[in-house]
């Protein structure tokens, strides 16, 4: 198999809103929902809603990763979520 | 320059197939943003950042450079203490987590 | 400060970069090449006001 690293953008975009098991070295563990690969490093973005809590966000560097499962799918729901919490008005600087 | 025979083996070598590469540079795109995305969001967040040899610290975010090679951090709690300013080198981390 | 260091070797910077993003982001690569010359600068200015050292001092990772 290709390593995670060495993957194309068509395969990382696969995971994308996906609910995952990334493993780690050191066979850590970290389950989420996909928001995004970065193409450069190869670093997975997890966010995990919890009820009555922050959404919070994990970055797992693409250099540690061994392998991601999929778990369950997402729909456009999960989609519209995730995005909503990077959306340019959260994070203004980048909206020009 | 390295980092783009790094990140761009194929479509170096291919220069044919024009509409594979507009696929292939849109998901990319889009990749990248959303990654960005989260680095800016992370700007001045407590994150925690689980690193080898089970080492765990927490700090304020500040900034990364554009190829993820360090994170700049404020008040680094350290085991021996609080660092004010501090590198952390992504090779040495293995994941980091805050809440939004 | 070594983060320097891991830049690419002084090529010139502009030119050959301009033609690298677009053959890696197309259409976009003006936008994502922007969004990240300013996080890029944050990082650099950063470094400099608050001189940063390494933790740990000897990478972990070896």
């Amino acid at each position: 198999m290709l390593q995670w690293s060495d993957r194309s953008p068509q395969q990382w975009r696969e995971f994308v809103n996906q609910e995952v098991c990334v493993t780690a070295r050191d066979q850590q563990r970290f389950e989420g929902r996909v928001f995004t690969v970065d193409p450069v490093s190869a670093s997975v973005v997890l966010v995990s809603f919890l009820e009555h809590e922050c959404p919070s966000v994990k970055v797992i560097l693409g250099h540690a990763v061994t392998d991601v499962q999929i778990l369950a799918s997402g729909t456009e729901e999960t989609e519209r979520r995730m995005k909503s919490l990077f959306l340019p008005d959260r994070t203004q600087v980048l909206s020009k | 320059s390295p980092r783009f025979i790094a990140l761009c083996p194929t479509t170096l070598s291919s220069s044919s197939s024009g509409r594979a590469d507009e696929e292939e540079q849109r998901l990319r795109s889009d990749l990248r943003e959303r990654f960005l995305r989260t680095l800016l969001s992370m700007t001045d967040k407590q994150v925690e950042f689980n690193m080898h040899e089970k080492v765990r610290v927490r700090a304020r975010f500040g900034a990364s450079d554009i190829d993820v090679l360090n994170f700049q951090v404020s008040d680094l709690e350290t085991p021996l203490g609080v660092q004010r300013e501090a590198l952390l080198r992504s090779q040495d981390v293995i994941s980091c987590s805050f809440e939004l | 400060v070594s983060w320097r260091s891991s830049l690419p070797p002084s090529e010139r910077p502009g030119e050959r970069r301009t033609s690298e993003m677009k053959k890696l982001y197309g259409k976009d690569a003006a936008k994502i090449q922007g969004m990240e010359t300013a996080m890029q600068l944050t990082f650099d200015r950063n470094c400099d006001k608050k001189q940063p050292k390494y933790w740990p001092v000897i990478p972990l990772n070896l």
